[in-house]
């Protein structure tokens, strides 16, 4: 049983005014030196590489000050970071899916007019050829399909701080697992993606964590995947044997170590440990109510009440 | 005021309805007219199968594809158009070809030379043209009405509105493909400002009278073509009224929650929206539901969409167009006002464009001192 072991960082938050900085400038400024420390263990990995991709959680364009995306900011600032230490080529990627395009999302977000200010780029993995692979877990052989560019190159996974709609966070291995095609349930596809992919690194973006609310935690936790994805566990305050993934993933490991200038405990004790929101746009029990008064009155429901979102 | 419209019922006692589209709104249009005594909804329009597919289930035995087919193949004395905003104007050119008289989802037009362009076409068709600005329709609107010009709070120099959602991008768990066309200025003819910003003015111009832009600001939270956010100041010169209008649609929504908010300052108090609803969504279901229910005993109407105010709304805004229709007269909201909405945000527009140019001509807000020779 070994400790693995988790970088942390805090955001000097001292000057700001409110929970969140329109400027990405300044917000990229204030995480120069955060990202310089968390990722310092794995600095020596990411040099080496010809090609670095990193993966945030732009799953949808959300505001990134709800929590519910990585802050483009600190995939700024690691892009600096790589561009300015490196002869890496490095992008930024996401996937296409059938709700939205990743262009779209990218744009949104403002990945696109961030990326014009390096040799940075945008990758749709959903137009990227694919490398077949096969991973074990708990002597089952999984299927695997993971676009080239995370099967031959460096990855960088950056998720974000939040829950995903079925309770378990969002995390590293999910992230990573929204891009690869596998045959496998919940409980060992994150594990499968995670371990076809190998990423050199996972950076926590906890500047804004979503737990039910946003809340402004000022900090980043690099290490690896699951390492991350427990402390990400444990800060939104979840039970770490109650992710399934996520106890294959780390086996029987022991303790993780959380090194760094972040108060873990201050951080976990502010997070908000709820859900997302309902996913009807209107909370089940309305829409309930209404069919009920509905039957009984004769009055129509209202497609907005309808549910089934 | 009775009008001089060519075209007229169709010999059905009931007003013979379509609609062209039925996406979220169109649905709500939808439901109202099959809810509406006197009116028959015979067809349905829409692109997308699903959309029409839930149009059958709720009773229109016809569907098309194409609004121009259901036009050309339905005999009709009125049709919705809940189309996106490119579409309002061939649409009601279709539709006056026709003689279809129309209810048009807001905005209007994308433009005012658009809405000029549509209500000329309609004018010389002789067809009626109804907008769909439902704010003065709604409960809480009414009673600020009613207690402003009961004089309730003496004279109002000042006045506040706010309308947020989250349209289209909504809010977590990401939903359904969001459409492009709000989000594209072209489609739409702007952002959140025509999208709710419109209804604001209608509203405000029924409480205060003829509206003087005197600047505005547009915002956008995430890198989207349209603002996403618009505050607008504004003088009503009738009652001496300073407005302020903040719409905007980057605010997390949960139905039945709405974010409306109207505040008059008055001299001896504030008149407010939020005093005229139900506290508790479910107190006042509970209300409408027992109304309802004597209402089937008494051989009363029941109130449509009863516990759901904004969209109640809708209902009669419709239902008054369509008694309109029913007595040839001029639809209460009618094509010139929601012309006039489209020209207040045209304005807004162009001043908060003027003011962003002069931001970035002089950023520090210095004007440059004259020099003597």
């Amino acid at each position: 049983m070994s400790t693995a072991s988790v970088r942390a960082a805090a955001i000097d938050a001292a000057e700001r005014r409110g929970g969140w900085v329109p400027d990405i400038d300044a917000r990229m400024a204030a995480l120069q030196s955060p990202v310089r420390t968390v990722l310092e263990p794995a600095f020596e990995a990411l040099a080496e590489a010809d090609r670095v991709t990193l993966v945030p959680d732009a799953h949808y364009p959300f505001h990134p000050s709800s929590g519910m995306v990585t802050d483009p900011a600190v995939v700024g600032a690691i892009v600096a970071r790589l561009e300015r230490e490196t002869d890496a080529d490095v992008a930024v990627a996401g996937a296409s899916d059938d709700r939205i395009s990743f262009d779209r999302t990218a744009r949104y977000l403002g990945y696109e007019g961030l990326l014009e200010r390096f040799e940075a780029s945008l990758a749709d993995l959903a137009d990227d050829s694919r490398t077949g692979d096969f991973c074990a877990i708990a002597d089952e052989s999984i299927a695997l399909s993971v676009p080239n560019r995370l099967a031959e190159g460096t990855v960088v996974v950056v998720p974000s701080l939040r829950p995903t709609a079925d309770g378990p966070v969002a995390g590293a291995m999910r992230t990573l697992d929204a891009l690869v095609d596998c045959d496998a349930g919940p409980d060992r596809a994150p594990v499968a993606a995670t371990r076809a992919v190998d990423p050199a690194v996972a950076v926590l973006d906890a500047t804004t964590a979503y737990g039910g609310d946003p809340v402004a935690g000022n900090a980043l936790f690099a290490g690896s995947a699951p390492a991350v994805d427990a402390v990400a566990t444990t800060l939104l305050d979840r039970s770490l044997a109650a992710d399934g993934a996520l106890e294959t993933a780390r086996g029987d490991r022991g303790p993780i170590s959380v090194a760094g200038d972040a108060d873990f405990e201050a951080l976990r004790a502010r997070l908000p440990d709820g859900e997302l929101p309902p996913a009807d746009d209107t909370h089940p029990a309305v829409s309930t109510a209404y069919r009920v008064y509905a039957a009984v009155t004769g009055d129509a429901v209202p497609p907005q009440l309808e549910g089934d979102r | 005021m009775a009008l001089p419209f060519l075209h007229r019922w169709t010999d059905s006692d009931a007003l013979s309805l379509g609609l062209l589209g039925v996406g979220n709104i169109g649905m709500v249009h939808l439901k109202s007219a099959v809810a509406m005594p006197a009116v028959d909804v015979v067809a349905a329009a829409d692109a997308r199968p699903e959309n029409r597919a839930r149009a059958r289930n709720d009773g229109v035995s016809r569907t098309y594809d194409d609004y121009e087919a259901l036009l050309d193949a339905e005999a009709l004395d009125a049709a919705v158009v809940a189309l996106p905003p490119f579409l309002h104007a061939d649409a009601v050119e279709r539709a006056a070809e026709a003689g279809v008289d129309v209810f048009v989802e807001k905005p209007l037009a994308r433009s005012t030379a658009e809405a000029d362009r549509l209500l000329e076409t309609a004018r010389e068709a002789g067809i009626a043209v109804g907008v769909d600005h439902t704010l003065r329709y709604q409960p809480d609107m009414m009673g600020v009405k009613e207690a402003y010009d009961e004089g309730g709070v003496g004279h109002v120099p000042y006045a506040s509105i706010t309308r947020l959602n989250d349209h289209p991008l909504g809010r977590p768990p990401a939903g359904d493909a969001p459409p492009e066309w709000p989000m594209d200025p072209e489609a739409a003819g702007g952002g959140s400002l025509v999208e709710l910003g419109v209804h604001c003015f209608d509203v405000l111009e029924w409480l205060f009278g003829d509206l003087e832009i005197k600047d505005a600001s547009m915002g956008r939270t995430l890198e989207t073509e349209a603002e996403d956010a618009a505050t607008v100041l504004m003088n009503a010169p009738e009652t001496g009224t300073t407005i302020t209008l903040h719409c905007g649609t980057y605010q997390w929504e949960q139905l039945p929650e709405v974010n409306t908010r109207l505040r008059l300052e008055g001299v001896t108090g504030t008149i407010s929206n939020r005093e005229h609803l139900p506290t508790n969504f479910y107190a006042g279901a509970a209300t409408s539901a027992l109304s309802n229910v004597a209402s089937r005993f008494t051989s009363d109407e029941p109130d449509v969409f009863g516990p759901t105010f904004y969209l109640q709304a809708h209902y009669d805004a419709l239902a008054d167009f369509c008694d309109a229709i029913r007595e040839g007269e001029r639809p209460p909201v009618d094509g010139e006002d929601g012309r006039r909405t489209l020209a207040l945000a045209e304005t807004a527009y162009e001043l908060a464009a003027a003011d962003a140019a002069a931001d970035a001509d002089d950023p520090d807000g210095l004007e440059a001192p004259e020099v003597s020779p």
